[in-house]
């Protein structure tokens, strides 16, 4: 007889005690709170919306902010913002759309598919944000070359003395070290935290894709 | 969620608790994820409850959310448990406590099916459910063609296991 068929045979004798939960104890459980990896999405994909959002209004009140306020740069300023808002509210919408997607009674490959779908909506937002960031850097950076009279006073004295190598030298390297800083951040963010969460997943969704070659 | 609705569920599953049981039993080896398991199924089936209509049955309905927390979103208890050694008293304190009292090759299959991967083990409690292969197919989302080939590697999976 094969093996399965002999535990089979086992199976179905019922002969194992396993523990009788009361009535009680089931209702008691219902009220417990769930620890599946969906929910874990939804709460780190909260708390980075609310990160980019709080970052970017943070940022809005920073002296830097006011001062590259008063060089009265509005026209490259507000589109940026209008920008970066509407990136915000497309992945919010997209992650929305695909986290209700998310149903316990699909078949497990569309299960998995659908979770990591919604997962990743929240990695695009993250790369999205990274590089509007990046590009709000630079865009701030130039505007303080073209219109800053300090910075450009400060410029024309380096030029005199012949020094204006090194002080553009160090002005970039402060802004890439910045920069670098915060994607490494993000890196080891994403690597541990969603790396825990859904390593099993992608296995079982590897195995799974791999029988319907 | 009313209390009428709450009151059949809890009836309901407190009546067919052993299927979520076996399903606890073929993903935990030991009492604790087990209980743990078995608690992350029940709270699903709640969630999932008001849009159950009862035109399939209720066990039909609960395997399916049962091995689906099982495979995908179960999170599992991170322990830092390492050595082979404590593995094995592990294993020996399972057994004494769930207390099984199989014959011994029996005891062998179990810990062969054990060393399957999640998805093989959702296979194989399909097939020891006497699930047709319609719907081993049909709850994984793979063809019937290919859930019967995974079926025939995965016995040969276990015989080497059993006889290496």
């Amino acid at each position: 007889m094969e093996a399965l068929d002999t535990l089979k045979n086992d199976w179905k004798k019922d002969k194992v005690r396993y523990p009788n939960f009361s009535e009680k104890e089931i209702y008691a459980m219902l009220h417990k709170r769930s620890s599946s990896i969906v929910k874990w999405i939804l709460v780190i994909s909260i708390i980075e919306f609310v990160f980019w959002i709080g970052l970017s209004l943070l940022l809005r009140d920073s002296p830097q902010m006011k001062k590259v306020n008063s060089l009265d740069v509005g026209y490259i300023i507000i589109p940026l913002e209008i920008i970066s808002y509407a990136i915000i509210l497309y992945f919010v919408i997209v992650f929305y759309k695909n986290y209700t997607k998310i149903k316990v009674t699909d078949n497990a490959r569309k299960l998995m598919q659908n979770i990591l779908r919604t997962k990743k909506a929240v990695t695009h937002y993250i790369y999205a944000m990274i590089i509007c960031y990046f590009v709000s850097m630079i865009a701030i950076f130039a505007l303080f070359f073209m219109y800053d009279p300090e910075l450009i006073h400060v410029i024309d004295s380096y030029e005199n003395s012949g020094n204006v190598g090194w002080f553009y030298l160090i002005y970039i390297s402060i802004a890439l070290i910045a920069t670098g800083i915060l994607l490494v951040i993000f890196w080891l963010f994403y690597r541990l935290i969603y790396g825990m969460l859904l390593r099993r997943l992608k296995r079982n969704y590897e195995e799974i894709k791999k029988l319907d070659f | 969620m009313d209390s009428v609705m709450e009151k059949s569920f809890v009836q309901q599953l407190q009546e067919n608790q052993n299927l979520i049981h076996k399903i606890c039993r073929l993903y935990t080896n030991n009492e604790d994820a087990h209980k743990d398991l078995f608690q992350e199924i029940t709270i699903q089936l709640w969630k999932a409850y008001p849009k159950f209509r009862g035109d399939s049955k209720f066990t039909t309905w609960a395997y399916r959310v049962g091995l689906n927390t099982a495979i995908t979103l179960y999170r599992k208890k991170t322990r830092t448990i390492n050595t082979i050694e404590f593995d094995n008293t592990l294993h020996k304190i399972n057994q004494e406590e769930y207390d099984y009292q199989e014959e011994e090759n029996i005891k062998l299959l179990y810990q062969a099916v054990q060393q399957l991967n999640d998805i093989e083990k959702a296979l194989v409690f399909m097939y020891l459910e006497d699930k047709d292969y319609s719907e081993i197919s049909e709850t994984l989302g793979i063809t019937e063609v290919n859930a019967r080939v995974k079926m025939n590697r995965i016995k040969g999976k276990l015989k080497k296991i059993l006889n290496p």
